[in-house]
């Protein structure tokens, strides 16, 4: 196996702060590769120096063996790139914009054409080819986003939370596409993502946070890190039941709005005795196996939706403004 | 090559596929020509030909004299307003597209400067259509020397557009700057008046103003001075001087060539720097 993408101390700054602080890592060709972390971890600056649209402070990239910043136009040529915004000419027609898109990268005029329709029907957009984008709805611009970056066959697909803002099953679509190309086009993605069970399609997935990497793994290995099942129990005095767990099972328990949290080995067990055991009411038990959100909590204290949740909730509050 | 094309076809498949704009675009001349031009008319006339003394000044017609300059007026406006579509697309993410492809900046710039200079002729060419109504008479090959006029002006003021977009992240604050530029440059170009018997200070302005030379292009190719009575052509302000040296076409296709290569470079430099 080739290394594909190749980074080594990669760091970026900015007048006042480091928002990237030093990475190393490998992706192989062929590899879905997450990056999972919360708004504001770095994931997008990283993405950004990867993909040459800004200039890392210190260390350096290589995509398809060319350098990031020496080679650039070569790199340039070697990627595919989706952004979370999007970056379609909505008053163009989705016909107009792929062929835009395959002069821009030196496509050979004679095999245009065919290029074309073969990107729309891994997207299922041919029938489409011919409206205004501005007429798409959002998981279709999300689509036809896909199929101009794969235009110019890249080695490497970078997909800056590609669902963002799309709806549960146009998210489930969109993934269905993304899995179909890897297996169709042997192509390298690299994607960053704050949900959960995206990370999980990963082959592996390296964790970010403030700006460094603090894990780097496939989804597996990184949830028997957090150690067997995850229990969440609600009790009607709280803070007693925490200190009891705590000194008589020997665990680590974290307290979550109204619930208490830990890990155990044998959970099912587990829970029949602390059941058994307990003074205190128990009000509620829950039992599951560890997801990445867990492996994110185990590694930082914090959970990882909890920012981006409140950042948003703030936005849209200041939205609407003052009633 | 390839690049420069296909940025320039985008801007002129936008052009015209933009119905409201392509409308939108008589309204400024038409109110100028017709509303405001017609309006002026009759006073200019009487101020001139009132003496009774010279049969030339009575040919004098304010709205003939109008329309060459409002021909310049829409180039301009067209031609630096073009680089409006790189400060949305910077607003509406395209320019990341184009950016991070392949294609040389320099490209992109180039591209995008042709675009506007395009457009720019077309509309133009689209004030062709007030003809009739204004009694000039236009011949093909006037029109066939406007088109490389209209060219090269425009490619000066794509280039300024270019520059000044570089610069600047939203599309309000572009607009701002390019009103603020364009409106005292084109009163003062002889657009919209006759230039003679200027005060000192407005006479240095007229003449250091660029478009100034562009508009009196325009106006040689469609008023014909030279076959024209010298009172008539002097009350016009056709004949432009400088350090004594009467301005010739030549001069000024000189002056505005060396113009747009000053501003291409420049616009193209700062383009190449800006960041995706």
């Amino acid at each position: 196996m080739n290394a594909i993408l190749e980074v080594k101390g990669l760091t970026k700054n900015y007048k006042d702060f480091q928002a990237v602080k030093g990475i190393d890592l490998e992706v192989e060709e062929g590899e879905i590769f997450g990056f999972l972390g919360p708004n504001g971890a770095g994931k997008s600056t990283t993405i950004n120096m990867l993909s040459t649209i800004i200039k890392p402070s210190t260390g350096y990239a290589k995509v398809n063996g060319f350098d990031n910043v020496k080679e650039k136009n070569k790199v340039r040529a070697s990627i595919g790139l989706i952004f979370q915004e999007s970056t379609l000419d909505e008053k163009l027609t989705a016909n107009e914009n792929l062929m835009l898109h395959c002069k821009f990268y030196g496509i050979e005029k004679s095999i245009r054409e065919e290029r074309i329709v073969e990107v729309l029907e891994i997207v299922d957009l041919v029938d489409k080819r011919k409206n205004i984008v501005e007429t798409f709805s959002g998981g279709m611009k999300r689509r036809l986003e896909i199929a101009r970056g794969l235009l110019h066959y890249p080695r490497v697909l970078f997909l800056d939370e590609p669902t963002v803002g799309l709806d549960p099953q146009t998210r489930a679509h969109i993934w269905e596409y993304i899995l179909k190309l890897k297996e169709k086009a042997g192509i390298t993605i690299f994607l960053t993502t704050h949900y959960m069970d995206e990370a999980e399609i990963c082959d592996r997935v390296a964790v970010m946070d403030h700006g460094k990497l603090i894990a780097l793994n496939t989804p597996e290995a990184l949830k028997a890190k957090v150690g067997g099942d995850i229990i969440e129990i609600t009790a009607e005095d709280l803070p007693k039941a925490k200190e009891i767990i705590e000194s008589s099972y020997n665990l680590e328990v974290q307290k979550k709005d109204d619930k208490l949290s830990f890990q155990v080995e044998k959970g099912s067990e587990f829970l029949v005795q602390l059941v058994r055991e307990m003074d205190i009411a128990i009000t509620s038990v829950n039992l599951r196996r560890p997801t990445l959100n867990d492996v994110f909590l185990h590694l930082t204290g914090r959970e990882i939706r909890e920012e981006s949740v409140s950042k948003k909730d703030m936005m849209r509050k200041s939205m609407r403004g003052p009633h | 090559m390839e690049g420069i094309l296909a940025v320039w076809q985008r801007d002129v498949i936008k052009f015209f596929r933009n119905r409201a704009q392509l409308i939108g675009s008589f309204a400024m001349p038409f109110m100028f020509l017709i509303l405001f031009g017609s309006g002026m008319s009759g006073a200019m006339s009487s101020m001139l030909g009132g003496g009774g003394e010279s049969g030339a000044l009575a040919e004098f017609d304010f709205v003939q004299f109008m329309f060459p300059g409002i021909i310049g007026m829409t180039v301009f406006n067209t031609a630096i307003f073009s680089a409006l579509s790189v400060v949305q697309d910077k607003e509406f993410g395209y320019m990341r597209e184009i950016l991070v492809s392949p294609m040389s900046r320099v490209s992109v710039a180039i591209g995008k400067v042709l675009g506007g200079s395009t457009v720019a002729v077309f509309q133009g060419l689209m004030m062709l259509i007030f003809v009739p109504f204004i009694g000039v008479s236009i011949t093909i090959s006037m029109v066939l020397q406007l088109i490389p006029i209209m060219f090269l002006v425009a490619f000066a003021l794509s280039s300024i557009g270019l520059l000044i977009a570089t610069a600047l992240k939203t599309a309000q604050g572009f607009q701002m700057v390019i009103q603020v530029l364009i409106f005292p440059m084109l009163f003062l170009s002889g657009a919209l008046f006759p230039l003679n018997g200027l005060p000192t200070w407005m006479d240095i302005l007229v003449k250091i103003n660029p478009l100034t030379y562009s508009v009196d292009m325009f106006k040689k190719i469609i008023l014909e001075p030279e076959k024209m009575d010298p009172a008539l052509r002097q009350a016009m302000g056709l004949d432009i001087e400088v350090f004594n040296h009467v301005i010739t076409f030549t001069d000024e296709i000189i002056a505005v060539s060396i113009l747009s290569i000053v501003f291409v470079v420049l616009a193209t430099i700062r383009f190449n720097k800006a960041e995706a």
